[in-house]
């Protein structure tokens, strides 16, 4: 039996002004692996996001954090966001400090670690996004690519057992973007759970190993990205596209250049797979 | 304003500790104030000057035009110091008559206002030498040593982030609205800045709420403690500035 580490069973919340933003959601975050949630703007990814870390308070129905309920006290919640980390969209609104230094360590000092241990995370998040280079820039110095590797280091340093990414590769060039996945996988290998939102959906298929699909305040459906992102019906329901690896791949199957085999995830996977269909052609000619 | 922000954080005496730039520029600009002495104002203007320039790299053409800034306001204050009006038959070095009245130049008059004026360009120089040699935060960080109380640093810290967030955003929307003719005429002009004032009212509004989450997401209880770069006191500085402030003392008394 899988471990969940997050968990939501009926969660609806209402805005302050009674609009329903979250719709009776139960989901659940198994430990270690890598989720990507999906949706259309405004479907409630952040607001769900923001109920995992105990920010927002369920208006019904509870949050499990590893099988016990988030309770909305003063020491709680300091241990659940020690546990469970968010880096936030726009990286203008999450980082307040004057220096990138300063900024990285003000979350593990919350923690009340002793100094030297505070800068010896500091140090690391730094290495672990490659900006120890930026270690003493001033904060409005930075680009945006540097701002957004700065608020995840901001996180990466606090040393969370979840990691929850809003749009981390909104507004990111591709150089960036994969930069950032790529230290997502190191953090992930590290066993560290890793969510993250996501409009790229071929990122999401190419990454994760769990899809959760969010419309309007519901979960539409979840499950292996090779799997749900295969079903035309519910792509179109969801106002999703289908990942371009997965349609080519489908496309010649179904012609019959290829028997059934592996699903290519990502780029390097599909060419081989031409490649081999390429290969086994040619013998059959000769 | 923002160059010198950006010469603060990158000048040739960014690893000096800021306790001493700070001793340095205050000490230099209390004593010059308190000698009273010309001499002492006038080297102090020229030395501050040489060493911006010669020593932390800052460009001659950038600080003279810095220097500049100031001297409007000051020449119309000095015209006050050294003109009077009066019926008396004082010895006027100039003047001109206005009925019974005259309204001219004495010459102490002349002697205060040039007093005045080297003292406080020199007290300009001392705190330009901090502005351009030492970042904000690193001021705070002093302030911070001198017990400055917390909550002020804090606001100090944010004020000044939030300065810069906020500068970006009024230049983006001032952007999209001239993109968009915003300010083709002089009445469409300020009714654009006002969209653009109402705008960053209501965003700023929203940024703080956007922080506030993000610092509750990394356990913010209360207070922003963040840790700050180590300096080492030189020996060598500290003993340079006494040297320098125990000589102006000297050619301060040496008429």
């Amino acid at each position: 039996m899988s471990e969940y580490i997050l968990e939501t069973q009926n969660l609806n919340y209402q805005y302050p002004d009674g609009t329903p933003a979250l719709k009776g959601i139960s989901v659940k975050i198994e430990k270690g692996k890598k989720v990507a949630l999906l949706g259309l703007n405004g479907a409630g990814k952040t607001t769900l996001f923001l109920h995992f870390n105990g920010i927002l308070k369920a208006s019904q129905g509870k949050v499990l954090f590893k099988g016990a309920e988030i309770k909305h006290n003063h020491k709680f919640l300091l241990d659940l966001r020690k546990k469970v980390g968010i880096v936030f969209q726009d990286p203008d609104s999450q980082l307040f400090a004057a220096t990138v230094w300063q900024d990285i360590s003000f979350g593990p000092l919350n923690l009340n670690l002793p100094e030297e241990v505070v800068e010896k995370r500091v140090l690391q998040a730094l290495d672990s996004t490659g900006i120890t280079y930026l270690k003493d820039k001033p904060t409005h110095f930075l680009s945006y690519g540097q701002k957004k590797s700065v608020s995840i280091a901001d996180v990466l340093a606090m040393e969370p057992e979840v990691i929850i990414f809003d749009e981390p590769t909104a507004w990111l060039d591709p150089k960036h973007t994969a930069e950032i996945m790529q230290t997502f996988d190191r953090i992930n290998e590290q066993g560290t759970t890793i969510i993250l939102s996501t409009h790229d959906i071929d990122l999401a298929y190419a990454w994760a190993d769990h899809i959760i699909v969010m419309g309007d305040g519901n979960i539409l459906g979840e499950g292996l990205p090779q799997e749900i992102l295969s079903d035309e019906d519910f792509l179109i329901k969801s106002g999703l596209v289908k990942p371009i690896i997965l349609e080519i791949y489908e496309k010649i199957k179904s012609i019959g250049l290829i028997e059934k085999g592996k699903i290519p995830k990502n780029r390097d996977e599909l060419l081989a797979t031409l490649g081999e269909m390429y290969g086994k052609r040619k013998s059959l000619d000769k | 304003m923002i160059l010198i922000d950006k010469y603060a954080y990158c000048n040739k005496f960014q690893g000096i500790h800021p306790m001493e730039k700070f001793i340095f520029s205050m000490g230099t600009m209390v004593l010059t104030i308190s000698l009273n002495s010309l001499l002492v104002s006038c080297f102090v203007v020229i030395m501050v000057g040489a060493l911006l320039i010669f020593r932390v790299g800052i460009p001659w053409k950038f600080y003279s035009k810095i220097m500049l800034m100031p001297i409007s306001f000051l020449l119309l204050s000095l015209v006050t110091v050294a003109t009077v009006i009066t019926k008396q038959p004082i010895d006027l070095l100039y003047f001109f008559p206005l009925g019974a009245w005259k309204i001219g130049i004495t010459k102490q008059g002349l002697i205060t206002a040039e007093l005045l004026f080297f003292k406080a360009m020199a007290a300009v120089s001392c705190l330009y030498f901090l502005s351009l040699t030492t970042p904000i935060i690193e001021i705070m960080t002093v302030l911070r040593k001198l017990k400055v109380p917390e909550l002020f640093l804090e606001l100090m810290s944010l004020i000044y982030r939030f300065i810069f967030v906020l500068m970006e955003t009024a230049d983006r929307i001032y952007i999209s609205q001239s993109s968009r003719l915003g300010y083709s005429s002089v009445q469409k002009g300020y009714k654009s800045l006002g969209h653009l004032i109402g705008n960053i009212f209501i965003r700023a509004f929203k940024r703080s709420q956007d922080l506030y989450n993000a610092l509750e997401a990394r356990g913010y209880n209360g207070q922003l403690r963040v840790m700050e770069k180590k300096y080492v006191f030189s020996l060598q500085n500290i003993l340079l500035i006494v040297l320098l402030d125990v000589f102006l003392v000297v050619i301060a008394n040496l008429r």
